[in-house]
């Protein structure tokens, strides 16, 4: 990519929202090279302007008020701006439309491609994406290689599911089908069109415990009604994809050990699933993962021992009695208020995020037994 | 880098060793999508009304704005009653041969409307592209034709080629597009016919480098979730429909 922007004696490029380029950290290295890269996305613009990564994948700066987009403006602009979303949306026009006339090179995503015309397909709300296909002398789409559709009746397929999964539309404003560069009569366009394709761990998962994942829109249906999410934000997960579809993704792109402790930060309730429009079955292979985390012995040996143990105790009804009684006697100095928030030794590690309720005083084995015993 | 030989090697490899897990089916193509791009035609010919219905009302839900006129004459009129309202006065145009022939960029001149007609081919040379640029960048109306509307999501598909410029319909803050019954279609699965045919097919409009789909107004919701338009393409859009046909 560097190369490319090099030989086209690049200073500035415009982009429209790319996850694949936040993926291979392409801002970081353009600027490296003197290139300035410039996100015109409104979401991806604002979170530019707060040296910040985004937190949804179709919404990047869902976390910001407009009492702090007005804010990085004014900054930016140098002179007070009112936190109004229309006028912040006026100024952001004019501020990248200069930047869309003056761009040497244009970078964009991809969301489809169509293996039988050999076309690459952009959708956007805001028009950016025609605009950094269109003026640039320069375009260069980055695409996960898992994004080619068989046709241009697939093709339509999926357009109707995207859009009604991602904002709820029956299409999105601007769909983009981009045959390449600019042909002999036209006006206008790029003179080069590069496409990239990004491996990075996909192809190894085609026939990997993860290939489902690969079916991923990006729609970000499963980010909207995962508890988890909406209780820490996509920032939380510390990696480039947020979410529940975001933990497998990480695992495909970075290994199972990037998402050792990730595996877990789901409740398992299947709302992701039920919202998937291409029903990728996520609690399957979270589960999956965490299988993996400990046959790999990534997770902690304590932590694998504990639930070796554990596991021991569960599938022998009369050893978890026992140890309910001895748990009941052990927990005495522990319990507090109905919960117990701090073990002593390595347990203390376990506790310090989280709270243990405390076995009941009556177990419901124990309770089951007296009913049983006075039913008639 | 990788070649590309290798590339398709790596995923050879990996198909091969679960081969059972890739049966999954493709959408059934159309064998002939030139002819049955015909045969959709046809058939739409019999109840265009229905279908520019089902438009007008789709168009309006995604915020554009709908109007219909008996004749190629009463297009300056409109064309002029939408600029007069927003104080508009500058307007480029695809070539006329794209849209409705000859009259309608005299008729929209006499009106006292400045008219940029785009040439029907590629500039002299970039002076004269950048001048056209330089045009369509402060122009406030930009009129284009339509090859297909598409009834049931209220989209325009727009193809680009010689005298059909793509900026004409994203740089101004209004775009006006003219269409009558030939674009009618009714719905994606249509489109995906219309498409591969013109890839088939290779004469215009099939040969240009890219094909927009344009349902509604620039739009964002990304602060705060409040929706506003018009943030990198036009704030407006029109849909001129000539019951009379655009070739008279």
């Amino acid at each position: 990519m560097v190369d490319i922007a090099r030989r086209a004696g690049a200073r500035m490029a415009v982009k429209s929202k790319s996850m694949a380029t936040e993926e291979i950290d392409l801002n970081e290295a353009l600027e490296r090279e003197g290139i300035t890269p410039v996100e015109t996305d409104l979401g991806e613009y604002i979170i530019q302007l707060a040296h910040e990564r985004p937190s949804h994948i179709i919404a990047p700066a869902i976390h910001k008020t407009k009492g702090q987009v007005a804010e990085l403006f004014s900054r930016e602009l140098k002179r007070p701006v009112e936190a109004d979303p229309e006028e912040l949306t006026r100024i952001a026009r004019a501020e990248l439309r200069q930047k869309f006339l003056q761009a040497d090179i244009g970078i964009t995503g991809a969301n489809f491609a169509v293996a039988d015309t050999g076309t690459v397909v952009l959708v956007t709300n805001e028009g950016n994406g025609r605009m950094v296909t269109s003026l640039p002398r320069v375009h260069v789409a980055v695409m996960g290689a898992e994004k080619v559709v068989p046709s241009m009746t697939d093709l339509m397929v999926f357009l109707a599911i995207l859009a009604k999964s991602a904002t709820g539309q029956k299409l999105s404003v601007y769909t983009t089908l981009v045959r390449g560069p600019r042909r002999a009569g036209e006006l206008e366009g790029p003179e080069e069109f590069h496409l990239v394709l990004l491996d990075s761990g996909r192809i190894a998962q085609l026939g990997g415990p993860l290939r489902e994942a690969l079916s991923c829109l990006r729609c970000g249906a499963c980010l909207n009604v995962c508890p988890v999410y909406r209780q820490i934000g996509g920032h939380a997960y510390g990696h480039t994809y947020p979410g529940p579809i975001g933990i497998l993704l990480t695992a495909m792109l970075e290994g199972t050990g990037s998402v050792k402790e990730l595996a877990h930060a789901s409740s398992l309730c299947g709302a992701c699933a039920d919202a998937c429009p291409v029903r990728i079955d996520i609690p399957k292979m979270l589960i999956e993962l965490r299988r993996e985390v400990d046959d790999q012995k990534i997770a902690p040996w304590i932590e694998r021992v504990t639930f070796k143990l554990l596991a021991q105790v569960l599938v022998r009804p009369a050893l978890y009695r026992l140890a309910a009684r001895v748990g009941r006697v052990l927990q005495r100095p522990f319990a507090r208020g109905g919960t117990i928030s701090r073990l002593p030794l390595f347990l203390d590690d376990w506790t310090r995020t989280r709270d243990l309720p405390p076995v009941a005083s009556r177990t419901f084995q124990e309770r089951w037994a007296a009913e049983r015993e006075a039913a008639p | 880098m990788t070649t590309r030989a290798e590339f398709f090697a790596r995923i050879r490899g990996e198909l091969r060793k679960k081969p059972a897990l890739f049966a999954a089916s493709t959408a059934a193509r159309p064998e002939h999508p030139a002819a049955q791009a015909d045969a959709i035609r046809r058939e739409l010919a019999e109840r265009w009304p229905e279908t520019l219905e089902a438009f007008r009302l789709e168009f309006e839900r995604v915020a554009g704005v709908f109007h219909r006129v008996a004749s190629l004459d009463d297009v300056a009129p409109t064309i002029d009653r939408i600029a007069r309202e927003r104080g508009a006065r500058e307007l480029v145009s695809w070539h006329a041969a794209s849209v409705a022939g000859d009259g309608l960029s005299r008729a929209l001149t006499a009106r006292g409307l400045g008219v940029q007609e785009m040439p029907a081919g590629e500039a002299a040379d970039g002076a004269e592209r950048a001048r056209l640029r330089a045009i369509t960048a402060r122009a406030d109306l930009g009129l284009t034709g339509v090859d297909l509307a598409v009834a049931e999501t209220g989209t325009l598909v727009l193809v680009s080629g010689a005298g059909r410029p793509r900026s004409t319909s994203l740089l101004p803050p209004c775009h006006i597009a003219l269409f009558d019954r030939a674009a009618l279609v009714e719905s994606l699965p249509q489109v995906g016919v219309f498409l591969e045919a013109w890839h088939g097919d290779g004469a215009p409009p099939a040969d240009g480098a890219v094909v927009n789909f344009i349902t509604g107004p620039s739009r964002t919701a990304d602060i705060e979730l409040t929706l506003t338009r018009g943030v990198h393409g036009p704030k407006e859009v029109h849909a001129i429909f000539v019951d009379g046909g655009l070739r008279g």
